[in-house]
Order: C-alpha cells, then sequence, then structure tokens
C-alpha cells in the first residue's frame, strides 16, 4: 500500500539523520526511542488509518504529485515532536517510563536538544533532494514559526497549570498554539514544497488548523473515556464544560477532583460517569464534530482548485 | 470562540427531560430556539444523527473518534 511505502521511506530518512550518533555509547538509542512510540516517524505498525507522521507528504502529493522531496521535511517534524516528547516527560514528571525517570533529567535533556538540532539537520538534507534554497528558507521559517507558537502555548499551558477556572477561550487558545499549530505546520510545509500558490498553502494550512483542533478535542474524549486525564486532574474542555455548568454535588465533586490543592484520589469511573451524564463528553463530541466539518469544508475547496483530497479525508472520515 | 448558545442547548437537553425527549424526536424544533451559528447547527445535527446522545462509552463513540485519534493518545 501507499502509506506503506511512504512510511518506509520516511524510517530510512529518519535512519540516516540519526546514523552519526551510532559512534557515541548509549546516545542513538536513547535518541532513537521517542521516535519509535506509536504514530511516531520510526513506528513499526504500518499507519494505514490514521497515518500523522506521512501528513506533509500526503499534502504534498495532494498538491503535485510527488512527495518524495519532502521526506526531509517530514523526518525534521518527527524530531521536532519527539523532542517535544521528551521535553514534555521531563516537565510534567508523571511517567514511570520516561527517559527522565529512568536516566535523570540532564540525559532527557540532553536526548531532547539533540532531537532539536537533527530537525535542523534534516531540513537542510532538502537541498539534496533539489529543493531551492528560497523554499528551504521558508520551509524553516514556517517550522521555527510554528514550534515558537507552541512553545509559548506550553508556556501557557504551565502558567496555568494551577488553575482550575479556566475557561473556553482560553484553553481554545492553548489548543490552538500548542496542537493546532503543529499539524497546521505539517500541511502548510507540504503545500509549500508542493510549489503551491499563497492561496492554496493557506487553504491547506487552514485545514490542517482545524483538524489539529479536532484531534486534540478527541484526545480530551479519550482521556476522559479511559480515565487517564482524570486521574492526572489534567483540565480539558469537558471539564471545562461541567465546572462552567454543573452545580450542586456534581460540582463538588468536579472541585474536589481538579483542585491542585486537592488531596483526595480522583474517582475516574465515578468522574468519568458524571462527565458523560451532564452533557460534557457530548458538547466535546459536538466541537470536535465542528472542527471536522469546517475541515471538509475547506477540503471541498481545496478540490475545487484540483487538489486530490482523497488521502486528506483518511483524517476526518 | 466559545459558543454560549451552544453550552446552554447541551445544559438544556442533558438537565431538562422534557427538552431532550424533543430534541431526540425533533431535533430542529429545538436548534431554533438557540443563536447557533450555521455551522454549529450543522455539528449538533450531525453529532446526534451518527451518535444519538453521548451519554457513555460506545463502539459508536470509538468509531466517530477514531479518524482523528492517536496525534498524541493517551494510553488506556
Amino acid at each position: 500500500m501507499w502509506q506503506e511505502r511512504q512510511a518506509e521511506l520516511l524510517r530510512g530518512e529518519i535512519e540516516a539523520l540519526l546514523a552519526p550518533l551510532s559512534d557515541v555509547v548509549g546516545l542513538y538509542d536513547l535518541a532513537k526511542e521517542p521516535l519509535t512510540k506509536a504514530r511516531r516517524g520510526l513506528a513499526t505498525e504500518v499507519a494505514c488509518d490514521r497515518p500523522w507522521p506521512l501528513l506533509p507528504l500526503i499534502v504534498c502529493e495532494a498538491i503535485s504529485g510527488h512527495y518524495e522531496h519532502a521526506l526531509p521535511a517530514a523526518a525534521a517534524l518527527q524530531f521536532l515532536m519527539a523532542a517535544g516528547d521528551v521535553f514534555d516527560d521531563t516537565e510534567d514528571a508523571d511517567s514511570s517510563e520516561s527517559l527522565s525517570a529512568r536516566y535523570g533529567s540532564a540525559v532527557a535533556t540532553n536526548v531532547a536538544t539533540t532531537l532539536l538540532i537533527l530537525a535542523e539537520r534534516a531540513i537542510t538534507r532538502l537541498d539534496r533532494r533539489g529543493v531551492e534554497d528560497y523554499i528551504i528558507v521558508r520551509v524553516m521559517d514556517a517550522v521555527n514559526s510554528s514550534y515558537t507558537t507552541a512553545c509559548a502555548g506550553q508556556h501557557l499551558d504551565l502558567s496555568l497549570a494551577s488553575e482550575m477556572a479556566v475557561s473556553e477561550d482560553i484553553y481554545l487558545r492553548v489548543t490552538d498554539m500548542k496542537s493546532a499549530s503543529q499539524i497546521e505546520c505539517a500541511c502548510h510545509i507540504g503545500a509549500l514544497l508542493a510549489n503551491a500558490s499563497k492561496e492554496l498553502i493557506n487553504i491547506l494550512a487552514t485545514f490542517g488548523h482545524n483538524l489539529g483542533m479536532a484531534a486534540q478535542i478527541t484526545n480530551d474524549i479519550q482521556g476522559v473515556s479511559y480515565g487517564s486525564d482524570i486521574v492526572k486532574r489534567k483540565i480539558t474542555l469537558p471539564v471545562i464544560y461541567a465546572l462552567a455548568q454543573t452545580g450542586g454535588e456534581d460540582y463538588n465533586q468536579l472541585e474536589s477532583t481538579f483542585s491542585k490543592q486537592s488531596e483526595s484520589v480522583p474517582d475516574p469511573i465515578q468522574i468519568r460517569d458524571l462527565l458523560f451524564r451532564t452533557g460534557a463528553v457530548h458538547y466535546a463530541t459536538i466541537k470536535m464534530e465542528f472542527y471536522k466539518q469546517r475541515a471538509l469544508d475547506i477540503l471541498s475547496k481545496a478540490e475545487g482548485a484540483g487538489i486530490s483530497v482523497e488521502r486528506l479525508k483518511l483524517f476526518l472520515e | 470562540m466559545k459558543s454560549q448558545a451552544l453550552q446552554e442547548l447541551v445544559k438544556k437537553i442533558f438537565g431538562d427531560e422534557k427538552t431532550r425527549l424533543q430534541f431526540t424526536s425533533n431535533p430542529d424544533s429545538v436548534l431554533a430556539q438557540f443563536a447557533l451559528t450555521e455551522q454549529e447547527k450543522k455539528a449538533v445535527l450531525n453529532t446526534h444523527a451518527r451518535l444519538g446522545l453521548v451519554t457513555s462509552d460506545s463502539p459508536q463513540l470509538e468509531a466517530a473518534l477514531s479518524p482523528t485519534m492517536d496525534w498524541h493518545a493517551p494510553m488506556p
């Protein structure tokens, strides 16, 4: 299948960039580890239904019919996301499996920094694929701009970490900056590397933005279903809705669960049931559908401009 | 931007049995009472058509989440 071929080529590109690290005992394996997680560029499973790492390639091919020259850019995003995973785990300090928990924050920080630098190296490898310098500079600018926004979103999120009274507007802003910006970036650089017009680049970037918003809200709903975000007292969209729209005993239960000062142990089953019963999950599902619909509407526009959108619809339908 | 009207709609459906029944049998008649945008209405109706009221985990909910899952997936 086409996904297998693209995934194989992406793995080859990532491996080529990691290869120089093999001289340093341990670093190669540690840098590779976050890239082998599910849905990351070196994951062994073939992501047929939701091939997130291939998104820049899919966009590029949808516009131009070709994608191989975009492989270094797709690899760069995988290095950046892997670095983000390692930094996140170090900041959150809530996983015994993380690199920082197993090797200490100094080693984890160095691994994450190495991954960031490999991302920059990956972008410079675009010239080996015949991409013109001015396009490479534009790709670099788009990536750096998006990830600066993502870092600013992370800062905002961290500064709100002790707050329970997060408004939906603030939540949407953080989601926009932290999550949507990364998927927007993947689509943006895919379109840039297809030599698309400014208008088409904007259309694809807007598609990515809405897809990113939907993906984060999906993640929030899963976090309630699995109970994982409840255990972590994470304030996500369903929780924000429920805190704003419930009263009495329901509100008290939410407050004692999600207050950072709370010493009670969260009961994920009870809170999950509350979030379903009060319509909080239903509300989040409508919001997810809202952004998916916007993304689909934008794809119709792109289709009207002659773009082959069938594979992009895999991320929505 | 958040939608106050959308929040109020969901609150009414989940908090008022009469509205819930009316929404289930004739969603448009309930939607007409709230100042929703066209895109919000479409999202409400699509969700209703596909899932009904989301009151618990279900294979249908899992299927609805499936396409946009796993960008940053929490583990079950």
